[in-house]
């Protein structure tokens, strides 16, 4: 399958949901706007929280005729969720519902969320759906090396993958060497992981002696953070695996929002069946033109348990809607490099991750890992990048090392427009997550 | 005959050497010299042992960034102004000492940019050239004297 993907045989492919997967755009659209009707009119009636806010707003349901008439709609934000905590913004009883998670709290007070099991049904519908556009078959044996507990990333990738038709591994996070025995004793096919998480597995299957050529897997499925194209590419390498990743979020439904096909490498097909998308200005929340980077808002069309209208997910992408190799029409998303809240603003220049991974990315001395610290001194932003030395680019000389070291800063300095101090640290040396990766510590004096 | 010196690079923080020399330990490798240096940021440190293919393999499998490059080591007089007529020979060659350490008491380590071109000159100025199998059997010797 990989194979045929490689060689450009697309239509040999097998698609989940082939009907829906490939629906002519104006027919999407209907039954997008059809389904959007249902879907305010159901939470207009069940949560207080919309109908007061729509009511304050002057809009009833019936104003909503066509797909644009979304905008007449409020913006939901995470912090809906955190003051409405924890039930507020549940449509049905807790007897309907049969699954709780909840997000990662990485950023403040955890929110939860709830699915009925029809939500259950449309979740691990998307999932079964992406997975198989990531090169998955039936018969595959999948290692979850994602944590289970209340994160969606694990019980959403499990339902899924079943679902299709694969055999779940549940082992979990953590305990790197049994995950490597795991998959050369059970002939693990698909792994599923954090990036950060695969690249440590992957440099302790080395460590440890492990033939990733020989190896069975052939698939990694990530998520649960950004995954930078350089790392995906090193992975592959690497592991000589194919790896996609795909998008999702606790709030709208967790993963299975969009996901790669193996014809376009730095974009994901949107589940627009039961996803409107819609990509604003951060600031005025206004629409942006299609292909212009902006903040992806979505409104999930057939939610039941928590029916959230707009969300705001703060990641930047862009949308096209040009044809895809793969024969999929919903729309692709860019892959999400930055969240409009983690750009960083240096002595009043915008920062944002993302570019520093590019740099880094075309740079041969170093691996992609990074750190950024940003502190005060002497009263101004102080932008420190740290980096991984590659192993075998350690010279003996302080000079040619210091020179590396210089020309790192100033590839960094002419991307971001503002000074960074380079420092380089031991392969390694950069901390490997299991979880969301932490690459900013903002350390200012505010 | 230049001899090897294994330089790896070290982050500025507690614990690194300390975890250099316990690679070194479990591969039953003997530190013959060593030289730290330091940028504040990061440094280098520099090592002559008994089994150079040993330690590197060993560094090598424990991730380390390291580079094995020739140096000369040459054993001197122990008497003054030796020191002093070896940095002469080079300096007369235009040769430059980037860095220089001395091993046991005085055995000299001196890294050049050009590692058998300095092992020439001080050969042919008389000096008692120290080379790996030396330093090999001087820890041979040691540990058959122990046993």
């Amino acid at each position: 399958m990989i194979a045929a993907a490689q060689a450009g045989r697309f239509d040999d492919l097998p698609l989940y949901d082939r009907a829906i997967e490939t629906m002519p755009r104006e027919e999407l659209r209907a039954l997008q706007l059809a389904k959007l009707k249902e879907q305010v009119a159901y939470t207009y009636q069940k949560v207080e929280h919309y109908r007061h806010l729509m009511d304050q707003m002057g809009v009833t349901p019936d104003d909503i005729r066509t797909l644009d008439d979304i905008r007449k709609l409020p913006f939901t934000d995470k912090s809906t969720l955190r003051d409405t905590y924890p039930y507020g913004l549940f449509a049905v009883d807790l007897d309907d519902i049969i699954e709780l998670h909840a997000s990662s709290g990485t950023t403040g007070t955890p929110i939860v969320v709830g699915y009925t099991r029809a939500d259950m049904d449309v979740w691990s519908d998307c999932i079964a759906r992406l997975v198989q556009m990531a090169g998955v078959v039936p018969g595959d044996i999948a290692q979850m090396a994602f944590g289970y507990g209340m994160f969606t990333g694990g019980f959403g990738l499990h339902y899924g993958l079943q679902k299709l038709g694969c055999a779940m591994i549940p082992a979990g996070s953590g305990n790197t060497e049994r995950h490597i025995k795991m998959i050369e004793d059970y002939g693990t096919t698909v792994l599923i992981a954090t990036p950060s998480y695969a690249m440590h597995i992957c440099e302790v299957g080395e460590q440890m002696g492990y033939d990733w050529e020989a190896s069975s897997l052939r698939v990694g499925l990530f998520g649960g953070e950004p995954c930078p194209p350089a790392l995906k590419a090193e992975l592959e390498r690497r592991m000589h695996i194919v790896c996609t990743d795909n998008y999702g979020l606790t709030e709208v439904m967790g993963p299975g929002v969009s996901g790669e096909c193996l014809a376009q490498r730095f974009q994901q097909h949107i589940a627009e069946d039961h996803f409107l998308a819609e990509v604003v200005d951060p600031v005025t929340g206004e629409p942006v033109a299609e292909d212009q980077v902006g903040e992806l808002v979505l409104t999930p069309l057939d939610k039941q348990g928590i029916p959230v209208l707009r969300y705001r997910t703060h990641d930047l992408t862009r949308l096209t809607t040009e044809p895809c190799v793969c024969g999929r029409t919903h729309a692709r998303m860019d892959k999400v490099r930055s969240r409009s809240d983690d750009m960083l603003i240096i002595r009043g220049t915008n920062v944002f991750p993302s570019q520093i991974e590019d740099v880094l990315a075309g740079i041969d001395e170093v691996t992609p890992h990074y750190h950024i610290i940003v502190e005060t001194k002497d009263g101004m932003d102080a932008l420190t990048v740290e980096t991984e030395l590659r192993p075998e680019k350690m010279s003996d000389s302080f000079e040619q090392m210091e020179r590396m070291r210089r020309t790192i800063a100033d590839k960094l300095k002419g991307t971001l427009l503002v000074g960074v101090n380079v420092r380089l640290v031991e392969p390694g040396g950069i901390q490997r997550t299991t979880g969301k990766a932490k690459h900013i510590d903002d350390l200012r004096q505010r | 005959m230049t001899v090897s010196q294994l330089s790896i690079f070290a982050e500025s923080k507690p614990g690194h050497l300390a975890r250099v020399l316990g690679v070194f330990e479990g591969a039953q490798v003997n530190v013959r010299g060593f030289s730290l240096a330091d940028t504040g940021e990061y440094g280098i440190t520099r090592f002559i042992v008994d089994k150079p293919a040993a330690a590197a393999e060993a560094l090598a499998r424990e991730g380390f960034a390291y580079i094995e490059t020739q140096v000369v080591c040459m054993k001197l007089d122990d008497e003054p102004g030796q020191l002093a007529r070896v940095v002469a020979v080079l300096g007369k060659a235009d040769l430059n000492i980037v860095y220089s350490y001395s091993m046991i008491s005085t055995y000299i380590i001196i890294g050049t940019d050009d590692a058998e071109r300095a092992r020439c000159l001080l050969a042919e100025a008389g000096f008692s050239l120290v080379t790996q199998a030396d330093i090999a059997r001087a820890s041979a010797e040691r540990l058959s004297a122990q046993g």
